[in-house]
């Protein structure tokens, strides 16, 4: 028996100093830090969800530096775990984002173009501190993964890859349909098919979630841990709250959090 | 006034969100690698991720297991954070056997997955404490805290404040043995919880 908490979680998209909004992995400019501090109030918003993901969407390589500033900032708003990604491709990309308030890293491209990386980065940080990154949508040959954000297929059913990334020294997997991805249509539970049966590590959910109902039906799933929205405008401004607190009274298994006590604690010593 | 706090860097662990943490609290946190300023420190804080192997030869090399036990003889008090509570204990089976710093007699070991139990444990769990003092003054009851790990150090028999959680069977969540503390869970990253306990160190 386990009392283990399910997690609701926040995914923001960062390319070159804006957040985007992503339908499809296809990428539209939302805002700013102001702008998202504007509309979510992002100490607030971290009241009502488990865990943050910073993906940085950059398709071209550039410096790091504007991403590793914002994921500072963001945690300086939160005090939940945060996953930070996007063009991992070396011991040192991780320990920068480790080392700008990042808890776990997520890796997606690296995991098929350099697996001895993984083993690294495993004996380095631990393998608790992966989040192996999956991209699946549907072709004419059935589910395929994908990387490079989305643009490169691999050459097996998705279903083996998972299986291939099941058995990588990482901490959990973080799986993401690119067919339901921004919009809102709800998570795909062809998807979830994928998944290994006897999966050893803990399984996070992406892609399709619109509104709060959305996150039940995996979330009462023994095999799911986790469910992921990067929808801005979905669960803009209080949203995030309402949904946490529906999802509580849907049977969902949420722990209940207490925005009155933490605000209450700032400056307590 | 601000109380200072050092937490110890010595290559391994989130040390930003620990300080934003403690700043948030209204605390003055500063990181640093060096003995001396870690040997004078009322307040330390020894965070930690990775490998508990790589963690004490760093650790040595540095000669900051030494300077945290000239700041607890001086009367300070040390808070050690996930690999860093591990650390506290006597030894762990990561990687080949390891001896660690010894604070307290228990071991630590691989949660054991044979029973299909997903292993790194990630999430955040409930977690029974013994009595609600010192670091766990105040906290509700269940208490809820973000644990990200694979291995957990073993309840053992202690006698002081402690808290456990199960998962796969009870382990040391966290301990309150006086000047030394340790949490297996992540304070800074759980919310009203875990900021609460790491003002009942601050406050000690």
């Amino acid at each position: 028996m386990t009392a283990l908490k399910k997690r609701l979680m926040f995914a923001l998209l960062y390319d070159g100093g804006s957040f985007m909004l992503s339908r499809n992995f296809r990428l539209q400019r939302v805002g700013d830090i102001e702008w998202l501090e504007r509309n979510y109030n992002f100490r607030e918003t971290a009241l009502s969800i488990d865990e943050l993901v910073i993906l940085n969407v950059e398709r071209e390589r550039g410096s790091m530096d504007g991403f590793l500033a914002h994921v500072k900032r963001l945690n300086d708003d939160c005090f939940v775990p945060i996953t930070a990604g996007g063009g991992v491709r070396s011991v040192d990309d991780a320990r920068v984002l480790l080392r700008s308030g990042a808890d776990k890293v997520a890796i997606n491209t690296a995991l098929w173009s350099d697996p001895p990386l993984v083993a690294e980065l495993a004996s380095e940080f631990g393998r608790q501190c992966l989040v192996a990154s999956v991209d699946v949508r549907s072709t004419a040959a059935g589910h395929r993964a994908v990387v490079a954000n989305g643009t490169e297929e691999l050459p097996m059913p998705a279903a083996e890859w998972l299986s291939r990334v099941a058995e990588m020294p990482i901490g959990e997997i973080f799986l993401t349909s690119v067919d339901r991805d921004g919009t809102g249509q709800g998570f795909d539970e062809a998807v979830l098919g994928l998944v290994p049966h006897d999966l050893p590590v803990p399984l996070i959910i992406a892609g399709g979630a619109g509104k709060a109902e959305h996150f039940v039906a995996p979330l009462v799933r023994g095999d799911v841990g986790a469910a992921c929205t990067a929808h801005l405008f979905n669960f803009v401004g209080q949203s995030l709250a309402t949904s946490r607190a529906h999802l509580r009274a849907s049977g969902v298994d949420l722990v209940e959090w207490n925005p009155d006590l933490l605000r209450g604690l700032a400056g307590s010593v | 006034m601000t109380v200072p706090v050092v937490i110890v860097d010595y290559g391994m662990g989130n040390l930003f969100s620990v300080a934003s943490a403690l700043r948030y609290l209204g605390a003055d946190p500063s990181i640093s690698s060096d003995p001396e300023v870690v040997a004078r420190a009322p307040h330390t804080i020894l965070p930690g991720v990775g490998s508990f192997r790589l963690a004490m030869e760093r650790l040595r090399a540095g000669a900051l297991d030494d300077a945290m036990r000239s700041a607890i003889a001086a009367g300070g008090r040390l808070l050690g954070i996930c690999l860093g509570m591990q650390l506290l204990g006597a030894s762990s089976t990561e990687d080949g056997a390891s001896d660690g710093l010894g604070f307290v007699p228990n071991v630590v070991s691989r949660f054991d997955d044979s029973d299909g139990l997903k292993v790194p444990h990630v999430g955040f769990n409930e977690v029974a404490v013994t009595e609600r003092t010192g670091l766990f003054a105040d906290l509700p009851e269940p208490a809820h805290f973000y644990f990200v790990h694979s291995y957990r150090m073993e309840e053992g028999s202690l006698s002081f404040p402690r808290a456990t959680c199960d998962y796969g069977g009870r382990f040391l969540a966290a301990f309150d043995a006086g000047q030394v503390g340790g949490t297996q869970f992540h304070p800074e990253k759980s919310q009203s919880d875990g900021l609460t306990v790491l003002r009942n160190f601050l406050r000690a």
